[in-house]
């Protein structure tokens, strides 16, 4: 039986609002009947998105606003994430070259890997309020 | 995020991580990981198996320590990861570069 309830979360870009954020979406996925990858999966796109948006989405310090909505379906979760931050497609981002060694090893760009590899599908667009809108599915019974 | 550091002998350090490696998890163990770490150019060990979730904030941290100790000629080795966050290690191939092993025994003798 697949529980079939949207839960939307409206908060501030902050490390503070991201942890709060976090704790009532893992709330919402236990009452979810996830495999554990897929719950992994989902936690994961949640992770890298949001991160991305608290550290890099405010181009003049302001507070971004954020808002994420998780939608169950039969065979999929969505994840949807909408922010007034600076425009940002994550589809467009390369994904960084495998290291050669420490010292050559950048530190960045395993945030988009990590989203692209857990999702079974992106849809991204730039609204007409000025909003980026990423959509994420996740397919159940991911392999 | 929990952290115990345990004298493993032989001059290596055993640090055994319980929680989660998100971003809240980083933002409490970062900068106590590093300062146990990095001014000593440990030989560490790092104990993931009470860890999680991983990623790549905890990637990141992973990588910038194992350079710093590795300036001072120290060493970062991974061990115990469960699946999922071996997962995780493995989609980045941080793995090539930070030595991931099974247990504390092949951590403790990881070269490369």
């Amino acid at each position: 039986m697949v529980r079939s309830q949207r839960l939307e979360i409206r908060f501030p870009g902050t490390h503070d609002g991201f942890a709060q954020a976090f704790l009532r979406l893992r709330g919402a996925l236990d009452a979810e009947r996830l495999d554990a990858a897929l719950r992994y999966n989902a936690e994961l796109v949640f992770e890298e998105i949001v991160a991305n948006i608290v550290n890099h989405g405010a181009a003049d310090g302001r507070e971004v606003d954020v808002r994420c909505t998780l939608e169950p379906r039969p065979d999929s979760i969505i994840l949807t994430f909408e922010d007034d931050g600076v425009p940002f497609d994550p589809r467009r981002h390369p994904d960084p070259s495998s290291p050669r060694s420490l010292e050559e090893a950048k530190v960045g760009g395993f945030d988009l890997m990590l989203m692209r590899r857990a999702a079974s599908s992106l849809d991204y667009v730039r609204t007409a309020a000025g909003r980026n809108q990423l959509s994420v599915k996740l397919q159940r019974n991911c392999p | 995020m929990q952290l115990q550091v345990k004298d493993a002998g032989d001059g290596i350090v055993n640090v055994s991580l319980t929680g989660r490696l998100d971003t809240p998890g980083i933002d409490n163990i970062e900068t106590l990981l590093t300062a146990h770490l990095v001014p000593r150019g440990a030989r560490a060990i790092l104990d993931l198996s009470q860890v999680a979730f991983l990623g790549s904030g905890g990637i990141r941290m992973f990588i910038t320590i194992a350079r710093a100790l590795g300036r001072k000629g120290g060493k970062l080795v991974l061990y115990g990861a469960q699946p999922l966050v071996a997962q995780v290690l493995e989609t980045t191939s941080s793995n090539d570069i930070v030595p991931v092993r099974s247990d504390a025994a092949a951590a403790a003798v990881a070269r490369d």
